[in-house]
């Protein structure tokens, strides 16, 4: 057991604090959205092509892609995440073309694929969207209908997807697609990228409960895609598409964050005079040790990684524990807000711009998305502790 | 940036639960559970050879002389084992008072008593007894009250506190046993009757609020390891059954309502292990947050546990509910770590009182 880093790491950390101390002022406010006003738009553009510049994003990505081509370090992007933290410092974009497709496309791409998308992507100038789920494939993604069909060097593309994030927003997709309707579920799916401008492609807004329109339904009537826009072969789209879901996975299980929120919650408490409350007090307390609880399991998930050990069931957890911690902490400020724990952003008397609710909300979509609850138990329970899976129904 | 255990501490882990496992089985420990002291000195002489007894004694006195941290992995496996021992008093609280507070001649007859399985010290916590004077008074809840040797006993509180080490064959020292559920570790009674503690018995060699303090977040982390052990345990007791049991013509393991009963379970009871690494280790290196932590620890493990072992019962259907289905040790094991030296909710009372004073952005802010 050693919590520190020794002193190369922190070295580096002086570096880290030197450029954040040097650059902050340049740093867009966390209020400000990608989706924003125009002048946001071009703060957070500057501030993301400082930071690639920098190394603090695409950090392990190959120059000639783009990135600063360090070697990867785990504990360096602690030390990153957590000066950044520590100063309340824009981290930089985190969407779904950063965080899920670039790596991916790092394992898979061609070099022509590669040459094209990695740079736009992390300077945040192409923005992607994510098409996997559709209305009848949800938990069982590998159901999908969605058919890409070959036709010269195209593939045309006829089906729908669905809770489709920032589709609206986004220059192009990154989807999973029939691409060989008979062949066995899994072998027949394809991973493709295209371009959201492409004809016979239709974008609608789904308005979430929270009330805004932060994910859409995808069309697709006709839709020509170049059959070079193929990651991977054709047919190994599952095998491509579960290295994006892993990424996602990791990116959903952020300890630091859940932490802040915690802090948060506790000054909600106390500015509603419920903090010497034995009630309040105890809830808050059992949240404490599960936020500690989750925040050492990530370093022990972390040890083994840079020891190169797989850890087995342990990493299943995360993100059913991780998205279940921050509904809770939301529900306890609420409750202790009281009718003020109701009220939504604009609204007078609101609190935190009613980020509470938000979060409340929002975190319950969370726990759904990206593999729901109920799959995340199957998994730990046959994956983890070696339970049979369920037999199929006779047909 | 190493967070886990040292090769060593697997090692540890391994050849005590190898050791357990061949020596330690559970018809052994039924076998001094259904007997009236609940306890065996073979067994506990056996473990002490293991260097289960002396893990925290310092090694010129016969012991290993390391951590808390050493001392949670020992915990964990006794937990699954179910072993008839009460660790956290015994080789945890009891050692480290006496190592604290204790003279010479103290130190060098019972902690090399301790390390070699010779001697059982238990620990009991008097704080309405004074320090001085005659006691007609008696205490409960004492680990092995029945069989230990020796007693350290903390008595008063703040700038009365003080400590002795009170041998069981004294005269006015009498002991009898509580009927608990948990077989395994026994409580009783801890009776004087006009008992007058001599100077020899005094451990006067610190602070003696200080240290019950810190000796009592040891026994509580301790603790919390063991129920971590049972609960694993129990969830890979129920696992295994579950894939053997059929019923409506497959394995019940097959079925959702059975894995994700196991998999909440799982899921409840995996971030302990890092909680209870952390704790033990903040302690070890003395770190402000290592007393609220060790509480923390202990509310969260001691639910938990109760929690699992709950549930696993349940997977064993009618089974589950028989005197000869092992779950009910584990189960029993686990309310004892719950109950013993604070509750969940206790506990935590206790915790807030320190982490949402140490934390002053909870009142700074309008």
């Amino acid at each position: 057991m050693d919590l520190s880093f020794g002193p190369e790491y922190e070295k580096f950390r002086a570096q880290v604090r030197e450029f954040l101390a040097a650059r902050k002022g340049q740093a867009p406010s966390s209020s400000m959205s990608a989706t924003g006003s125009g002048d946001d738009m071009r703060r957070i553009l500057d501030w993301q092509k400082t930071l690639v510049e920098g190394g603090y994003v695409g950090r392990t990505i190959p120059r000639e892609y783009g990135g600063a081509g360090a070697k990867p370090d785990l504990l360096e992007s602690i030390i990153i995440d957590e000066e950044f933290h520590a100063a309340r410092v824009h981290r930089g974009l985190a969407n779904q073309g950063i965080s899920m497709f670039v790596p991916t496309l790092l394992q898979y791409g061609s070099e022509q694929q590669k040459q094209a998308y990695v740079r736009p992507t992390i300077l945040g100038e192409m923005v992607w969207c994510q098409g996997y789920s559709e209305p009848e494939a949800g938990s069982d993604l590998a159901s999908l209908k969605t058919t890409a069909r070959l036709d010269g060097d195209d593939y045309v593309i006829n089906g729908q997807k669905i809770w489709t994030s920032t589709a609206a927003e986004a220059d192009m997709m990154f989807a999973l697609v029939r691409t060989d309707p008979d062949a066995a579920k899994h072998q027949g799916i394809s991973y493709i990228t295209l371009s959201m401008d492409t004809p016979g492609l239709e974008v609608r807004p789904l308005k979430t409960m929270i009330g805004s329109s932060s994910f859409n339904e995808v069309f697709f009537d006709d839709v020509r895609v170049p059959r070079n826009n193929l990651i991977g072969e054709p047919g190994q789209g599952w095998e491509v598409g579960r290295a994006t879901l892993m990424h996602e996975r990791n990116m959903l299980g952020n300890t630091t964050q859940t932490e802040t929120m915690l802090q948060n919650c506790t000054d909600v408490l106390a500015e509603a005079g419920v903090l010497g409350d034995p009630t309040y007090r105890d809830r808050l307390m059992k949240l404490d040790a599960r936020v500690k609880a989750m925040k050492y399991h990530s370093l022990r998930l972390l040890t083994d990684t840079l020891k190169g050990r797989h850890p087995g069931a342990a990493v299943m957890i995360t993100k059913l524990n991780g998205c279940q911690l921050n509904h809770d902490i939301s529900a306890l400020a609420i409750d202790a807000m009281g009718e003020r724990g109701l009220l939504t952003r604009g609204s007078e008397l609101v609190r935190d711009q009613g980020a509470w609710q938000a979060q409340y909300m929002f975190t319950l979509g969370l726990i759904i998305g990206g593999g729901t609850a109920q799959i995340q138990k199957n998994i730990i329970s046959e994956r983890g502790l070696g339970m049979p899976r369920e037999p199929k129904p006779a047909a | 940036m190493d967070f886990g255990l040292s090769e060593e501490q697997d090692l540890l882990q391994q050849s005590l639960r190898g050791y357990l496992g061949e020596r330690v089985g559970l018809a052994a420990v039924r076998a001094v559970v259904e007997g009236e002291s609940g306890h065996s000195r073979e067994l506990i002489a056996g473990l002490a050879e293991q260097g289960v007894t002396g893990v925290m004694v310092a090694p010129e006195y016969g012991g290993s002389g390391l951590g808390l941290l050493d001392a949670a992995v020992v915990a964990e496996e006794l937990g699954r084992a179910a072993a008839p021992i009460s660790f956290h008093s015994g080789a945890v609280m009891a050692p480290l008072a006496i190592a604290a507070l204790g003279g010479d001649a103290q130190k060098s007859r019972w902690l090399a008593a301790v390390a070699a399985g010779s001697s059982v010290v238990s620990v009991a916590f008097a704080p309405g007894f004074s320090a001085g004077g005659v006691w007609d008074d008696s205490v409960a809840y004492v680990p092995d009250a029945t069989s230990a040797d020796a007693f350290v006993l903390f008595v008063g509180t703040g700038a009365g506190a003080a400590a002795y080490l009170i041998p069981a064959d004294e005269p006015g020292v009498s002991a009898a046993q509580l009927q608990a559920v948990d077989l395994t570790r026994r409580l009783g009674v801890l009776r004087f009757s006009s008992f007058e503690a001599e100077a020899a018995m005094r451990l006067a060699g610190g602070d003696a609020a200080q240290t019950a303090s810190r000796v009592l977040q040891a026994g509580r982390v301790a603790l919390a390891a063991d129920a971590l052990g049972a609960a694993e345990r129990g969830l890979e007791a129920a696992v295994e059954y579950a894939k053997t049991r059929k019923q409506f013509g497959r394995v019940i393991a097959s079925f959702q309502a059975v894995k994700h009963m196991c998999a909440e379970t799982f899921a409840e009871v995996e971030p302990l292990r890092a909680l209870l690494w952390y704790a033990a280790f903040a302690w070890d290196e003395r770190y402000e947050d290592a007393h609220a932590t060790a509480m923390l620890l202990k509310a969260y493990a001691g639910e938990a546990a109760t929690q699992a072992t709950t549930t696993c019962t349940q997977v064993f259907g009618g089974m589950g509910f028989t005197w000869e289905c092992d779950m009910h040790l584990w189960f029993k094991r686990a309310g004892y770590d719950r109950q013993v030296l604070g509750g969940p909710t206790a506990l935590r009372a206790e915790a807030a009182a320190i982490r949402l004073v140490a934390a002053p952005h909870a009142t700074q802010r309008r």
